[in-house]
């Protein structure tokens, strides 16, 4: 029986085997923090709608404002998506043989719903609340991007807890007067950091970061 | 020193090369849309037995978690006695003040025309002569060269200042609101009882600021 023996141009490789064996573990974890990150998993989900519906052309060239069609936003925790009756208040007559709109006319004459699917969803143990945020200055547009500008929604923020954290703990940085929070084309930085203090204290602002404000 | 044999330098530099590629696709995850995420490594608690708001649910015919209310169900806080309050008329009259648990004063008005201008002024205009943006494009439709869009019909958002509309009284406007009227439709739905009124009371003071003149603009500014 021959003994293997390694080759003799092996030892050349030696410093190289000892520096990617190094590198190797940091590679590991940096690919999964990197890879398995909540940004790069649901990082811009945006899955196709089952009605062509656009908020570039509604909300954003017809200027229609957010709460004509999600009506309960400023109310409840849930921000419902209108029924079909509310397309209707226009699309009886505008466009109304559109094959675009045939999904809706379908809902509306048999009284089922559109099924649209839904883009922001957190998990199940987790309680989020729009009322709470869009009622004390916090705009759609910190959380949801320029939806306004979008032909079919898609994910802006990664909806980590990670995510939710770094504004509860920074709310400076992220509130505007509640008249504006419907505003999307307005930026946060325009105004100025005192500004956004003086805010905070007259409305009293102190998101918490409390485990049972969100796992109840 | 010995050589190192080709095809090992090959192999080494196609693996670096290959270790290159993971991070690459992540990196274009993050950056670019697609219908294909989210992706759940750990399911922890993420899907839960239990039905949040309009989630769908298969065990009903039409699919609704969240059913809809039997017809003639009353909500609570809400009774058709007080017609007042409810539709608007009183003794068989269209009402022409405020239900008496509202108060006429700036914040309900103030109230009103913010509901105004998110609900109304897309086909009604800001100001209430009809000149709202989704009205100037659906005129734009109908008017195409090669005939209506898609079949479009539109009769032109009434301006609120017509003879016909100025004079009527606020239970009528709330009536209008509610059930909508001939190619307009309702909005009961959408706002709620007391918005309705607080618009209706807006639009009576959007109706006299633009009546220069008549004894209306006295009324309005009483009800400051
Ligand atoms: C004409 C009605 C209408 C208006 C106005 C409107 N939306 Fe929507 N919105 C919808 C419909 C219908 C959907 C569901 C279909 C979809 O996701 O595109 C939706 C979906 C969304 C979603 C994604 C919900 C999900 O599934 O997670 C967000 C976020 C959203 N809207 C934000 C806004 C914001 C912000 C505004 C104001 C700038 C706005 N919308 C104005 C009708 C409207
Ligand atoms: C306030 C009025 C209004 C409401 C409410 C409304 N739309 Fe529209 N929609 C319009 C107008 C006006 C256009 C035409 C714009 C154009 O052609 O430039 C349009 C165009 C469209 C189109 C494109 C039709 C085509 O053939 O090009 C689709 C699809 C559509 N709407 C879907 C919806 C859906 C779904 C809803 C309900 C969530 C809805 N709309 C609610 C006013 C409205
Ligand atoms: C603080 C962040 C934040 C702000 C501000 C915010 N949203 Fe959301 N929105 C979320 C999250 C998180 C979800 C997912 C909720 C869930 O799955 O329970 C969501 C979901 C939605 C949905 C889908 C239905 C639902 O409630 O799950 C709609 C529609 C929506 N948002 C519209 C809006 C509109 C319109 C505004 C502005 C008036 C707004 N949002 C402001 C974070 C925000
Ligand atoms: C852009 C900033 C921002 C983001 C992002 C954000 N929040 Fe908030 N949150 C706030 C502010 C501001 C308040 C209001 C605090 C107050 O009223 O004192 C608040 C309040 C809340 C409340 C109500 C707290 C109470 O005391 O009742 C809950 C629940 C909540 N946030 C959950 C979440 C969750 C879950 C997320 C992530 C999906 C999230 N928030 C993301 C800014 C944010
Ligand atoms: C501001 C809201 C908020 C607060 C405060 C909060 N969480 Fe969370 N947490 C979330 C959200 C939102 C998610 C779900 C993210 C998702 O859907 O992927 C989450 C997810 C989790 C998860 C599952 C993580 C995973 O990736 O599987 C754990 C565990 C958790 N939270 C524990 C805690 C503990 C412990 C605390 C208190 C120290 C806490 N959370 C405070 C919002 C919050
Ligand atoms: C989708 C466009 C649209 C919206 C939104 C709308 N209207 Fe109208 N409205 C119309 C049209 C079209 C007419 C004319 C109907 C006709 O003559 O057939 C009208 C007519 C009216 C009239 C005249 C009724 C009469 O007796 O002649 C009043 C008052 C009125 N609207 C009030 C309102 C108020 C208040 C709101 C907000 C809650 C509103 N409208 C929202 C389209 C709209």
């Amino acid at each position: 029986m021959s003994r293997f023996l390694f080759p003799r141009w092996s030892n050349a490789l030696l410093p190289f085997v000892l520096v990617v064996g190094a590198i190797a573990p940091l590679y590991m974890t940096l690919l999964v923090a990197y890879g398995f990150s909540p940004k790069t998993l649901d990082g811009q989900y945006q899955p196709e709608q089952p009605v062509p519906y656009s908020h570039a052309l509604h909300a954003g060239k017809l200027g229609l404002d957010c709460r004509y069609c999600h009506s309960t936003v400023e109310n409840a925790a849930h921000a419902a998506v209108p029924p079909t009756q509310t397309c209707m208040n226009c699309h009886t007559q505008i466009h109304k043989d559109s094959p675009k709109l045939e999904k809706v006319r379908e809902s509306y004459a048999t009284g089922m719903p559109i099924e649209w699917i839904k883009v922001h969803k957190l998990g199940d143990y987790a309680y989020f609340n729009h009322a709470a945020h869009v009622t004390r200055g916090v705009s759609c547009v910190e959380c949801h991007g320029r939806v306004d500008q979008m032909e079919v929604v898609h994910r802006a923020q990664p909806l980590a807890m990670g995510w939710c954290l770094d504004c509860h703990r920074n709310a400076v940085d992220h509130v505007r007067p509640p008249e504006e929070v419907f505003n999307l084309s307005k930026p946060t930085d325009s105004w100025t950091k005192d500004q956004r203090l003086e805010l905070i204290k007259r409305y009293d602002l102190h998101p918490n970061d409390n485990c049972s404000t969100c796992h109840r | 020193m010995f050589k190192i044999p080709r095809i090992i330098v090959y192999v080494l530099m196609i693996g670096g090369c290959i270790a290159l590629i993971p991070p690459l696709v992540f990196a274009r995850m993050r950056a670019t849309p697609s219908p294909n995420r989210p992706i759940h490594i750990f399911w922890d608690m993420d899907f839960q037995p239990k039905f949040k708001a309009q989630a769908p649910n298969p065990l009903f015919a039409d699919g609704r978690a969240m059913r809809p209310p039997v017809q003639g169900s009353v909500a609570r806080g809400e009774s058709y006695v007080d017609t007042h309050m409810f539709e608007g008329v009183v003794d068989g009259q269209w009402a022409t003040a405020l239900p008496t648990s509202m108060k006429l004063d700036q914040a309900t008005l103030e109230r009103g025309q913010q509901r105004f201008n998110i609900y109304c002024s897309a086909c009604h205009g800001y100001s209430g002569y009809g000149d709202g943006a989704v009205n100037q494009r659906a005129m734009e439709l109908v008017s195409n060269v090669n005939g209506p869009v898609n079949g479009t019909q539109w009769v032109a958002a009434k301006s609120l200042h017509d003879e016909t509309t100025r004079h009527q009284p606020m239970g009528q406007l709330f009536n209008t609101i509610t059930h909508g009227i001939r190619n307009m439709a309702g909005y009961g739905a959408q706002i709620s009882v007391t918005d309705r009124w607080a618009i209706a009371a807006y639009v009576k003071a959007l109706q006299f600021s633009q009546d220069a003149g008549s004894s209306g603009a006295k009324v309005a500014g009483a009800a400051n």
